[in-house]
């Protein structure tokens, strides 16, 4: 398999690519429309600043805490494609229950039609702090997602630093932490002992093939004018999964 | 992917927000939800399980109703600003829920092994004065065509099964009635 090795390859550069060499590999690899399944999209911003069409998904290496395991990219090269968000539960908007939901009727499509074992799920969470097992839990059964199911899995980095470096310079997300007292009112989760905060954050679902690379990134995937529907989506993830 | 500029740009959300392509999609603010795009967006109708609780009688309606106008307020227990919403919506479908059908959907796990049972939901219902029909949308099929971005998320649909008014957040009864009477004057247009 000559493309893991590529891969692999490119893993380890990545992360001496922080140093600062990582635009010239980039500008290799990138924008390469042989190596996905769906063509680019009309509607979307050609080559923006986080990874998008044609472009490798970046490596990771991140703890799914009910699981109980980490998950990285190398569980899916090579395997089967994924479908991945970025959110937190306290969410104060209804963005991120939208964007859940996006990734819940993949869920339910792949359970219908039998390609449930061919599709990985991920929802990362950059709020590790008030994001633990149980929230999470209860978070997944409001918003319907079967989260004990092998396609699920819940990403949550350690501590908030990670998450926030995971964010931004991995996933090239903007994120920005607002503190209750500068601009936001009050939040519907009074039941914890951190302080009151939000997050700013970009709306974005990912699709990645089954070679690691991206084949949409949905930008503002809800709330906004370059909303995806969800049919969208699992349209998009089964012609790239394959199904019939 | 422009790395570099990317990397640049990292130091400051706003500097981020204002490069490029990245204005065009840029960082969503908390208050800046797109009001009632989607307008004109047709499906055909869905079956959906109507359960018995105050208001609501067990059975199926369609959504969209094939013959006439369908308002559709999809909620969560789980959700502190859809309670917000229940005397508004209570208020709505005073005024005008005899001239469409009038109803509530959820796409919560609802029954065994759900996330809660059909009795917490009547509980939920009864205790927040819903006295309305009050659906179940298992598989979210419903709720992924119509919701308009985080809940409470509402929808008015006229007749032929066209979107004419849907919108995010807490509304009043005012806000949910004028959504209501798009449909309905829809309606008397194509008539």
């Amino acid at each position: 398999m000559e493309r893991r090795t590529y891969l692999r390859s490119l893993g380890v550069a990545g992360v001496a690519g922080v140093a600062g060499c990582l635009d010239t590999l980039d500008g290799a690899v990138s924008g390469d429309d042989s190596r996905t399944v769906l063509s680019p999209s009309d509607d979307h911003p050609s080559d923006p600043p986080y990874p998008s069409h044609g472009d490798e998904f970046p490596s990771f290496s991140i703890p799914d805490p009910i699981a109980e395991t980490t998950v990285s990219l190398d569980d899916f090269v090579g395997e089967r494609p994924f479908v991945m968000t970025y959110f937190f539960t306290s969410c104060p908007d209804g963005a991120c229950p939208a964007l859940l939901l996006r990734l819940r009727r993949v869920q339910e499509d792949a359970a219908e039609h039998g390609y449930e074992d061919d599709i990985g799920l991920l929802a990362f969470t950059f709020d590790p702090e008030r994001d633990t097992s149980p929230v999470l839990r209860e978070y997944a059964n409001e918003q319907g997602i079967d989260y004990e199911a092998d396609n699920w899995q819940f990403l949550r980095p350690d501590t908030y630093e990670e998450a926030e470096s995971l964010t931004v310079d991995t996933f090239g997300m903007a994120l920005r932490r607002i503190d209750d007292d500068d601009e936001h009112e009050e939040s519907d989760h009074d039941d914890h002992d951190h302080g009151e905060y939000t997050f700013a954050h970009n709306n974005r679902v990912t699709l990645v093939n089954e070679d690691g690379i991206v084949e949409r990134a949905y930008p503002s995937a809800v709330l906004s004018e370059h909303a995806v529907d969800p049919e969208t989506v699992v349209e998009d993830t089964r012609t790239v999964v394959g199904v019939e | 992917m422009r790395r570099r500029e990317f990397l640049a740009g990292v130091g400051s959300v706003g500097v981020v927000a204002g490069a490029g392509a990245v204005a065009v999609y840029g960082l969503p603010s908390t208050d800046s939800l797109r009001d009632g795009d989607g307008e004109g967006d047709r499906y055909d109708p869905l079956e959906i399980e109507t359960i018995d609780a105050p208001g609501s009688d067990a059975g199926t309606i369609q959504v969209p109703d094939p013959d006439q106008p369908t308002f559709v307020d999809f909620f969560g227990t789980w959700c502190a600003p859809c309670i917000e919403q229940m005397p508004a919506l209570a208020e709505a479908n005073e005024r005008i829920g005899d001239d469409v059908v009038f109803c509530s959907v959820t796409s919560e796990n609802v029954g065994d092994g759900g996330a809660l049972s059909e009795a917490e939901l009547v509980e939920w219902w009864d205790d927040n004065d819903g006295n309305w029909t009050v659906g179940l949308d298992p598989t979210a099929e419903l709720t992924a065509r119509y919701l308009e971005g985080g809940y409470p998320s509402a929808v008015a649909i006229d007749a032929s099964g066209r979107v004419q008014w849907a919108d995010s957040g807490v509304k009043t009864a005012d806000e949910l009635v004028a959504g209501i009477e798009q449909a309905l004057e829809a309606d008397a247009g194509d008539e």
